[in-house]
């Protein structure tokens, strides 16, 4: 894979506050990008690769909070580690509800933020994989003929080669043959990794 | 006294209580007597292991020189190395460069004495460096150590002072927006220690970064401590002084500290100035408290009020031969029963008011020999007003 670099998001309106998160997070040898403001966050360009986002709750214009619920509305999924000075309960309970990764107090320790940051952009991470294998799946799905999409989604329901011939009109042999082509496109191991394959793309069925 | 002392600029005391530790007279002498024992020791040793295990080899056997020139450079300093090469050489001269025990030295034997003498001059220097920077490094460490405590010491005093502060004038509506102003810097203090004590602890540790650490952390204490002395000079009481006053920047000035109480109460705070106002006499820490009441109160005004714009504006503007300040809400208003006692001493509809506002207001105002009142909005909220006269100003003073 292409170097796909970490970046830390920090989005406070005081200057020395975010400075000094950005050196701290510098000086653990990871990379920070600051930001004065929620709207400037949101219009610079993100480099592709796992990120995170520490947020001030109070801010000029839109809240932390505010944003968080833009954030989520916009499907933007950035995990959200919350820093503030006044944190009082019903606040934290809404943003940990919405996702926040943690809620930090000011002044926090380093392990602290550090151990926040690092949990997300292990969230982040992960969830990039799991978008990536789905949109190879698709691809790959995407080759197939409508025929074999017709047998692949019998094949997964359980039913073996002469139910599906009966169904479909053809012979079992011809069944036979669209089967292994399917799992030839799909890269399938095994039966059961074709059924897992169909439940990542079709997740309700 | 409340708030009393901590110059912030005067933090070099300690750092140089400790140089004047290092550099006392009888201490030099004693250190020159060590340097001069540990060149002889090691030198001594050296010349005496050689002259053991010459036998064994057919050439000079001159290396243990150099060992004994940077353990002598290592523990006595430059000077120490420096002594060391030169017994060396004259022990070399003597014993090893033939013509062997004379001090005169042949034609060929000239440039390998000379290529001893450079080697173990090299030795010397690049050992006392070694330790040079070992010691600096040790002494960064230490002053880092001496500034930020004493930097925490300064904070935490802040913050105690403040904390017997918001308590003796009762201003809880403001001791959240001055804590939230003291705990930024505090916030960027801890995270900058935390930081700094990352880049020491590198592998090689990175001094500049340190450095340029250590100056935001005394940037940002300085803040916290500029902080206080705002908010102490907002609420001291004394005689009035007066002066010239541009009240737009006295305006300007209040809307920044009350920024933070604005937005937590969700109030949109709005000025309306005009650049080149002429200048009043007037004493600003008392004007800045009868604008801070009046902000104070348009904002407790507006707190019930539900489904509704809160906004407060502060105008500023010259009429006829006064300089008229307005404040005005958009609050719940004043029944005419209520405006009648508003500026009566002791007078509050508020379950934590003192009922002081108002009248240190008014009587503030007319000591500037202006006046004070308020008239109802046709829709809806109060507008306060008061006017300071516009003196010629005969001469700038
Ligand atoms: N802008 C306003 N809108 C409506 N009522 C007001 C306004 N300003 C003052 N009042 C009324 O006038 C009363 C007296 O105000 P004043 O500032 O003197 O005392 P206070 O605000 O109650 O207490 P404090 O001494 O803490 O200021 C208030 O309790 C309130 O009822
Ligand atoms: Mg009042």
């Amino acid at each position: 894979m292409a170097e796909t670099r970490e970046t830390i998001f920090v989005v406070d309106d005081d200057p020395s506050v975010r400075d000094a998160i950005s050196n701290l997070l510098e000086s653990v040898g990871m990379r920070a990008k600051v930001f004065a403001s929620t709207e400037a966050f949101w219009k610079a360009p993100r480099p592709d690769g796992p990120s995170c986002l520490v947020l001030d709750v109070r801010l000029p214009g839109a809240s932390g909070l505010e944003f968080q619920e833009m954030l989520i509305k916009k499907k933007v999924s950035i995990p959200i580690i919350f820093v503030t000075a006044h944190g009082d309960v019903p606040m934290t309970s809404r943003a940990m509800k919405a996702g926040a990764i943690e809620f930090l107090m000011k002044p926090f320790q380093k392990d602290e933020l550090l151990m926040a940051v690092r949990h997300g952009l292990d969230r982040d991470r992960i969830r990039r994989e799991q978008e990536a294998e789905l949109s190879a799946l698709k691809v790959k799905i995407g080759q197939l003929s409508d025929r074999e999409r017709e047998v692949m989604d019998l094949v997964v329901t359980g039913l073996i080669n002469k139910e599906i011939g009966a169904k479909l009109g053809l012979s079992e042999v011809t069944i036979k043959i669209y089967r292994s082509r399917v799992m030839q496109k799909m890269e399938a191991a095994s039966l059961a990794d074709l059924v897992r394959m169909a439940d990542r793309l079709n997740p309700r069925a | 006294m409340l708030l009393a002392g901590g110059n912030a600029d005067d933090n070099s005391s300690p750092l140089r209580r400790v140089m004047a530790d290092r550099v006392s007279t009888g201490s030099v002498i004693l250190k020159f007597l060590r340097r001069l024992g540990v060149s002889l020791l090691s030198v001594g040793l050296a010349f005496a292991l050689t002259m053991l295990l010459q036998p064994l080899f057919p050439y000079p056997f001159l290396f243990l020189f150099f060992g004994a020139v940077m353990a002598s450079a290592w523990f006595g300093g430059t000077a120490g190395g420096l002594l060391a090469v030169l017994l060396s050489t004259i022990i070399v001269d003597y014993f090893f460069v033939p013509p062997v025990h004379s001090f005169s030295i042949s034609t060929t034997a000239e440039a390998y004495l000379f290529a001893f003498v450079a080697c173990a001059l090299a030795a010397s220097w690049i050992s006392s460096a070694k330790k040079k920077s070992e010691v600096a490094l040790q002494e960064a460490l230490d002053n880092l150590e001496v500034r930020v405590s004493e930097r925490s010491a300064e904070l935490f005093k802040t913050q105690t002072e403040l904390a017997h502060l918001s308590q003796v004038l009762s201003m809880g509506e403001l001791t959240a927006s001055i804590a939230h102003e003291i705990n930024q810097p505090l916030t960027a203090v801890v995270t900058h220690g935390h930081a700094c004590l990352e880049w020491l602890s590198a592998d090689p540790p990175n001094l500049d970064k340190t450095r340029q650490t250590i100056e935001r952390i005394i940037l940002d204490g300085t803040r916290a401590g500029a902080t206080i002395s705002r908010v102490r000079a907002l609420f001291k009481k004394e005689a009035p002084v007066k002066d010239w006053l541009d009240v737009n920047e006295v305006v300007h000035e209040l809307t920044i500290f009350l920024r933070d109480e604005a937005i937590r109460r969700g109030i949109l705070v709005q000025t309306d100035l005009v650049p080149g106002l002429p200048k009043i006499k007037a004493d600003r820490v008392q004007l800045q408290q009868v604008l801070l009441n009046l902000i104070m109160n348009g904002m407790d005004a507006m707190d019930d009020v539900a489904n509704h714009r809160k906004e407060l504006v502060i105008s500023a503007r010259v009429e006829d031969a006064n300089l008229v300040v307005r404040v005005v809400d958009s609050g719940k208003g004043l029944d005419g029963q209520t405006a009648e006692k508003i500026f009566t001493p002791f007078f509050t509809t508020k379950p934590h008011g003192i009922g002081l506002g108002l009248s240190l207001s008014r009587s503030i105002v007319e000591a500037h020999e202006g006046r004070l009142w308020a008239s109802p909005r046709a829709s809806g909220g109060t507008s306060f007003q008061f006017t300071l006269p516009i003196h010629p100003r005969d001469s700038d003073g």
